[in-house]
């Protein structure tokens, strides 16, 4: 029987997500998502001058940086009545697609391989390859200089972590060359982005940044690059580790939730902007034998602060949301709110838009009996990265063909100015899933500003009718077999690319024993 | 030859009076790796190295109050020197609140040994809400009380980046965030603002600091005037159209593509820092050079002050002509 569970309210990390789990019998019984720092960003907009939205938004993160000045630039668009030339969408999807591969990269290795490898491995390298010996040996002399192994990875591997010394030793030297591959991706969008973390050239009805023939040749050759390592190293590593290793933790689908998937859709691949590389959809309770997809109906989203540290207030579509927090509500654990799809929660991300795009990479692992979870998101990020690359060499070959045209534009001028009054919304897929934001303006200014954010769906708490968030869902039955090692807690909460730093509290019925864990 | 050891039998015993095992302490390197991009072995062995000759390199504690991480990131992708090399070679990181996000409480014990021997850096990223504690705590304290005890015993203060340094955009929030200036007021601390810090000018003044033992000149706004001395619009290639009188109007027209931006709200004229001679990301570009205009995020009165940022509004219109009126330097 489960006791009553004692909460640790934040712990010492850099903490904007704490996670709560119980445990029964070796598995998840139930689980909480919490959000815990708050700053204001949709109140401080009251007020301002709209064009102000995109620059000020792009400080909710600097980790997934500018995706949300994306987003608001959309509303903002929308709102003003501009019409973004067909110049200024290539390149604000051109700097979109470098955040693209540089976000989903770091992601893999930086972030997640080294949940999955036995590091330890490498001693056992017997191949030729220079490279590879060489990190061999550099590990091994570190092994050796002491009697107990420097190399212990954060959570003992278990049966599922690769053991096979080539693959793992490949995996350490991929980490490493990752690192370059990253910094040199947020350099290929600072071409036009200006700089990183948050790019400062895209504005309300475009952008700002005139290109040249010389822009796109640089941007070209350092996309070429990115291209060879997500086609030679990282789509090989995540087949490698999906297909075989993890294999089992795909079949089981650890990790799965709901199985509720929602893409606003993104990327238009031409100027007529019908085409989109990540089409929009919802899917309620997948059935992978027969996916159906329902059109996707904005009006449909509502959230829910039943269980959020906001003034109480029934579920409201966002452009009527508000942001009055209320630090002492009973009931409450989460600065994030609960947003609702048709009064269900969503999964979006990666593993949504492969899904919704019907892709024949990722419906392919299904049939062979991978079940949606854990190890199909990260496949999924990895297909849809090679997406992004090829797309970005049709936004590149589009640029230069529409640049040297007559009459070349890159914004619309004629609708800079903050009209008297106007709504709109901006939809966008940062990497990490479904964005929106909802902008309402009178008298030339911010009247109502609300977004919802790809970790708000993923990370949400309850809603008004106690259904879990996402994340919650995902946990439950997620086998924990020693309370100590709560590896599958990591990996499934990690396939989601949480933005956040988040703390795992794992709460032992039987002795009501906190115990503290943090996925980083 | 004398073996090397990744642990010294010095540290490890050390390690065990301080309560952390082997295996704690392996995990903390790990995660701190993680962060600052650097493989698990090479930092575990630079860490394990950096600790052992603790008594020559300086320990440093990074604090995270209200920020978007931004600035850490910032910092991650500088390449001369990497990262890295500041990291392992050049200081001890005894804390940073993301760094150390696996082992929470070893990270508070070293973070709370640390404090009590004194003599530390402390970095500080993110703004402290001032409406109401709550709004970020951390491990069950205000963020504002670490941040008391933290600098009560710091050798020397960093505020890095726009929030930290005055406020930035959170101090326009309803949780009002303040910076070091206004929760630290009696402290001397080093401000680098800019949203995000610009790496080099955080990296420059550590190594500064290293070499010298001394806070480089501020000016009176706590700025070293090595990277904030002089005005964007004195070192911007647009300054020309500026004097000109050629102001952009269009985006979409190659001629105008380098005239001046202050029709569009440059804070330029304003704004203290070296970002037309640094530019950003190892050199490639900077927000004037991408056709945008300074917001003029090192100032104090970022955001506050320079909203609206895409326009010309009254009192910046009156401000920047009457700075214009003043003798150019140059020229006398």
């Amino acid at each position: 029987m489960a006791k009553k569970i004692t909460i640790d309210p934040v712990t010492r990390i850099e903490g904007h997500l704490k996670i709560e789990i119980e445990i029964e019998d070796g598995k998840v019984k139930d689980a909480w998502s919490s959000g815990t720092m708050a700053r204001g960003f949709e109140a401080l907009l009251t007020g301002k001058d709209p064009r102000d939205a995109p620059y000020v938004t792009s400080r909710f993160c600097g980790v997934c940086f500018s995706v949300h000045q994306m987003a608001s630039a959309r509303a903002l668009d929308a709102a003003f009545g501009a019409k973004v030339p067909w110049g200024g969408t290539l390149i604000r999807n051109l700097v979109m697609g470098a955040e693209y591969i540089y976000d989903h990269v770091i992601h893999f290795y930086q972030l997640s391989a080294l949940d999955y490898i036995d590091i330890m491995a490498i001693a056992d390298y017997s191949g030729k390859d220079k490279d590879l010996l060489a990190v061999k040996d550099k590990i091994v002399s570190l092994v050796k200089s002491r009697d107990t192994f420097p190399l212990t990875p954060r959570y003992e591997p278990d049966e599922f972590s690769v053991k096979d010394p080539e693959i793992v030793t490949t995996a350490v030297k991929h980490y490493i060359d990752a690192l370059k591959m990253n910094a040199k991706a947020r350099n290929m969008g600072a071409i036009w982005g200006g700089r990183t973390p948050h790019y400062q050239n895209i504005v309300v009805g475009g952008v700002t940044s005139y290109p040249d023939i010389n822009q796109v040749a640089r941007f070209r050759t350092m996309l070429d690059e990115q291209k060879k390592f997500v086609e030679e190293v990282y789509i090989p590593d995540v087949l490698a580790f999906g297909t075989g290793p993890l294999w089992p933790l795909a079949t089981m689908g650890v990790g799965g939730g709901h199985y509720n998937y929602l893409s606003y859709g993104a990327f238009e691949k031409d100027s007529a902007g019908k085409d989109l590389l990540f089409p929009p959809g919802v899917i309620t309770g997948l059935n992978p034998a027969d996916i159906r997809i329902d059109k996707f109906d904005p009006e449909k989203i509502t959230e829910s602060v039943k269980y959020a540290w906001y003034k109480e207030k029934v579920p409201v579509h966002p452009y009527n949301g508000e942001q009055i927090f209320n630090l002492d509500k009973k009931g409450a654990y989460s600065f994030v709110k609960a947003p609702r799809y048709d009064g269900n929660p969503m999964e979006v991300g990666p593993l949504a838009r492969m899904i919704i795009s019907k892709n024949k990479d990722i419906l392919g692992l299904v049939e062979k009996g991978a079940k949606p979870g854990a190890v199909a998101r990260h496949a999924s990020r990895a297909i849809e990265t090679k997406l992004v690359v090829d797309a970005c060499y049709n936004w590149l070959d589009q640029l230069q063909a529409e640049m040297t045209k007559p009459g070349f534009k890159i914004h619309d001028t004629e609708h800079w100015n903050p009209p008297y009054s106007g709504m709109g919304v901006g939809f966008f897929e940062p990497p990490r899933g479904a964005l929106g934001h909802w902008i309402k303006i009178k008298d030339h200014k911010i009247e109502n500003y609300q977004a919802v954010v790809p970790s708000t769906w993923n990370a949400s708490p309850r809603c008004e009718n106690g259904v879990r968030g996402q994340y919650e869902e995902s946990l439950i039955g997620v086998p924990v077999p020693d309370p100590e090692n709560p590896i599958n807690v990591v990996r499934v909460i990690r396939s989601f690319d949480p933005c956040l730093a988040c703390a795992i509290h794992i709460i032992d019925p039987q002795t009501n024993e906190v115990r503290k864990f943090i996925v980083e | 030859m004398k073996e090397k050891f990744i642990l010294s039998k010095g540290l490890e015993t050390e390690l065990e009076l301080k309560g952390l095992s082997r295996r704690d302490f392996l995990k903390y390197c790990t995660a701190t790796a993680a962060l600052f991009g650097l493989s698990e072995f090479e930092f575990t062995a630079g860490i394990a190295r950096a600790m052992e000759t603790a008594s020559k390199k300086p320990p440093v504690i990074w604090l995270e109050g209200q920020d978007c991480a931004g600035c850490t990131i910032a910092f991650t992708q500088i390449l001369n020197p990497p990262a890295s090399s500041i990291i392992l070679d050049t200081i001890s990181l005894r804390y940073h609140e993301t760094a150390m996000a696996a082992a929470g409480y070893l990270a508070e014990k070293a973070y709370d040994e640390t404090v009590k021997k004194g003599g530390y850096v402390l970095i500080v990223e993110g703004s402290v809400p001032s409406a109401d504690d709550r709004y970020c705590m951390i491990g069950g304290r205000s963020f504002r009380k670490i941040l008391e005890e933290a600098a009560a015993k710091a050798g020397a203060i960093i505020a890095v980046g726009a929030c930290a340094t005055y406020g930035g955009i959170p101090a326009a929030t309803p949780t009002k965030g303040i910076g070091l200036d206004k929760a630290l007021p009696k402290k001397t601390v080093i401000n680098l603002p800019t949203c995000p810090v610009h790496p080099d000018r955080l990296a420059g003044t550590i190594l500064y600091y290293l070499a010298t033992g001394k806070v480089p000149e501020l000016d009176k706004y706590g700025r070293p005037l090595m990277y904030y001395r002089e005005l964007i619009h004195d070192n911007c290639r647009r300054r020309g159209h500026f004097n000109a009188g050629e102001f952009l109007t269009d985006w979409n027209d190659p001629k105008q593509r380098e005239w001046c931006m202050i029709q569009k709200g440059c804070k330029g004229p304003l704004t203290h820092a070296d970002c037309p001679i640094r530019r950003w990301n190892d050199g490639i570009n900077f927000c004037i050079d991408c056709g945008s205009v300074c917001n003029g995020c090192a100032e104090p009165g970022f955001y506050a002050q320079m909203t609206p940022l895409y326009t010309v509004e009254a009192e910046t219109l009156r401000k920047i002509y009457a700075q214009n009126e003043k003798p150019d330097k140059e020229n006398t």
